[in-house]
């Protein structure tokens, strides 16, 4: 009896993970905007502290703001996949040691996704600003 | 906590291997031994695992460098080992695997608080949407992981406690 309820405790407890996994799902793919095909054109903005701020149109047929942006040779990173991120845009390093670090905002909204998981769309404008403090 | 020779030889050798078998797994995204390791670590020599810990986070952060997932470091594997510490007396592969999946599914919410911290909230719920795909990696490999290898792994480590060594 006992070894039954403890199996019945462990099911509950099995698929209340999985209900959570969906929910998760969910999130995720509310968040996430589809790939666009074709020609495109954004704008991005480079803002460092104490610099001018730098803009640029880029005319494009990458689905994602990463592949973009490394089209035009304006970012570098670390990691893979979704895990990438920003350390370095038009030669500027981010100096963890300052706690320096690339922000990704569009419209002055900081981005749900990472810059290898943003699919770009036609005449959208995004941010990369230089924060510093952790 | 005061420790006796075999404990530091104890706690240098599990360090090792939790080192070594993260550096191994490395190329797996967010499939790891580190947590089942924790685990058992922590029924087995309890309030100690915080050395393992921690010479474990600290070699991390050498081969690493010292990122913002560092921070997550320094108290997400205590947290693990604090939920262990509740439940240390059950033998139940289903029980870890449950809370080892748990943690993984956690994980990238739990290191959202440094986060919170840099940029506020924005920042901190974007980082944790942006980790969700990782984040049900970790979580059923962990799950699975610990179904799989605790009642082995248990046997392993109570036979070497048996002997004394631990």
């Amino acid at each position: 009896m006992k070894q039954k309820n403890q199996t019945i405790k462990f099911t509950i407890a099995t698929l209340v993970l999985i209900a959570i996994v969906a929910v998760f799902l969910y999130v995720y793919n509310r968040n996430t905007t589809p790939p666009q095909e074709g020609d495109k054109e954004i704008t991005v903005q480079v803002i460092i502290p104490e610099e001018e701020l730098k803009e640029y149109t880029i005319s494009t047929d990458a689905t994602t703001l990463r592949e973009a942006l490394e089209e035009e040779g304006m970012i570098k990173g670390e990691g893979t996949g979704v895990s990438f991120y920003i350390t370095e845009v038009n030669g500027r390093l981010a100096n963890s040691a300052n706690e320096e670090w690339w922000s990704i905002t569009k419209d002055g909204e900081f981005s749900d996704l990472g810059v290898g998981s943003i699919n770009i769309q036609d005449k959208e404008k995004y941010e990369l600003t230089l924060m510093i403090g952790w | 906590m005061k420790l006796q020779t075999k404990d530091i030889a104890a706690i240098g050798l599990m360090s090792a291997l939790l080192i070594t078998l993260q550096v191994g797994f490395s190329f797996l995204p967010n499939i790891e031994l580190v947590s089942i390791l924790i685990i058992l670590f922590t029924i087995f020599i309890g309030w100690k695992t915080l050395y393992v810990i921690y010479i474990f986070v600290l070699v991390e952060g050498l081969i690493y460098g010292i990122h913002k997932w560092w921070i997550c470091y320094l108290y997400v594997w205590t947290i693990l080992m604090l939920i262990t510490m509740l439940f240390k007396h059950s033998k139940s592969p289903f029980l870890w695997a449950i809370i080892s999946g748990t943690f993984g599914l956690s994980f990238g919410l739990l290191c959202t608080i440094p986060d919170y911290f840099i940029g506020g909230m924005p920042l901190a719920i974007s980082t944790f949407i942006n980790g969700i795909p990782f984040d049900i990696i970790h979580g059923a490999s962990n799950y699975i992981i610990a179904l799989i290898l605790f009642k082995p792994l248990y046997t392993f480590f109570n036979w070497i406690d048996q002997k004394n060594y631990i």
